[in-house]
């Protein structure tokens, strides 16, 4: 079974999470002979090609990064400007991955996923959460695979299945909340670590001030 | 209460809802958004990283980063589309960003990320057009609580003249 999938994400294909997610889960798609497309809307010029890919699928799989509570700006602007399907028989499934750790932060993003397949005149089959993703795109490869391979398990069971099954989501999803320990811990090393750890990012990336700077104080 | 009017809405088409606004509210300022030109967030993470609270692209949302800490209230005139709001209001508030540090830490159980201003900020939506008003409602809620602050609800157009009573 072909799928069209189309990568919401608003940073470019080369440094997005969600395109490198994407493609460890079209890996285990395509194991067993089913095949697959993607259109990355970062890039303008895709749209046309992936609006064209939305009308003439009738299975589509939309990745996204939580962005406040929901879709992100550049994906919301190319759905709302899609021709809604007049005849049934299309199915939209989506892959929701966000930075925090717990699977509770994407549960109003969900919410809203669940009746948007509708809106296009389309069915829902489900939302795949992962979460703790940020550090993604900073690690090695060896690192970077291991986070990945769930996805490419996933990508074999959709291909199985077609949808994500809500038992199936929460496993794959982890923790909806983090444990009382997990917390303590937090409140323990969680600044230290984030000081060490973020600062090494920042100055790589030529930052010279705090990170917890107030360019705009009104004395507030 | 000084009150912030954000309209991402056609001049025209707020007009009557601004009015209603502007009369319950002795300081109030009108930010139109349309002559600002403001892009979606590309999720660069600069606000976090690389130049902290200013965001990487160079358009007129500055203005708008400055005038939320100004102001007691922020209310946002927004259009609808597929039931929620319409992408000019996403893409304002995906840019929320730098008023967020990127360290977090845990409130009420869930992680946060840590306000980057000493400010509790309270926020407003009324929307034009067909949407889901609990759905909106709910994620006022959300993305209020990432901001360490307090949403003023969603209203339809129709009501502004009695939306947010507890503020205005």
């Amino acid at each position: 079974m072909h799928l069209v999938i189309i990568n919401g994400a608003a940073r470019p294909q080369s440094r997005s999470n969600t395109a490198k997610i994407i493609a460890a889960f079209r890996m285990g798609y395509e194991e067993s002979g089913s095949t697959s497309e993607v259109w990355h809307l970062s890039d303008r010029a895709q749209w046309a090609g992936a609006a064209q890919a939305f009308a003439a699928s009738d299975n589509i799989l939309i990745a996204l990064p939580l962005y406040v509570e929901n879709v992100p700006g550049i994906l919301l602007e190319f759905l709302a400007g899609l021709e809604p399907k007049t005849t049934p028989g299309t199915q939209i499934a989506f892959l929701v991955q966000g930075g925090f750790p717990e699977a509770s932060q994407s549960r109003c993003c969900e919410k809203y996923l669940e009746k948007l397949p509708e809106l296009l005149g389309c069915a829902y089959a489900g939302t795949l959460i992962k979460g703790d993703m940020f550090g993604l795109r900073l690690m090695d490869e060896k690192e970077g695979q291991e986070l990945l391979r769930p996805f490419t398990r996933m990508g074999r069971h959709f291909a199985d299945t077609h949808r994500f099954e809500k038992e199936t989501v929460a496993a794959f999803a982890g923790p909806e909340y983090l444990s009382a320990k997990e917390c303590r811990m937090f409140r323990l090393f969680g600044r230290p670590v984030q000081r060490l750890f973020m600062g090494r990012m920042a100055k790589k990336l030529g930052c010279t001030g705090p990170l917890d700077a107030r360019p705009y104080s009104t004395g507030n | 209460m000084s009150l912030l009017i954000v309209n991402t809405l056609p001049e025209d088409r707020a007009r009557e809802a601004v009015r209603s606004l502007t009369a319950r509210s002795a300081h109030s300022r009108v930010i139109h958004t349309g002559p600002l030109n403001i892009h979606p967030c590309v999720g660069c993470n600069f606000c976090w990283l690389k130049t902290p609270g200013r965001c990487s692209i160079q358009d007129g949302y500055e203005e708008l980063l400055k005038a939320y800490l100004t102001y007691d209230a922020a209310i946002f005139l927004a259009g609808t589309a597929l039931d929620f709001v319409d992408h000019r209001m996403k893409d304002l508030v995906d840019r929320l960003l730098p008023l967020a540090t990127m360290y977090t830490h845990i409130v009420d159980g869930q992680c946060r990320h840590v306000p980057r201003y000493e400010k509790k900020y309270r926020f407003g939506l009324l929307y034009d057009g067909e949407a889901d008003r609990d759905y909106l409602d709910l994620w006022m809620d959300r993305v209020m609580l990432n901001l360490g602050g307090v949403s003023l609800g969603a209203y339809p157009m129709e009501q502004a003249k009695e939306a947010f009573p507890c503020t205005l």
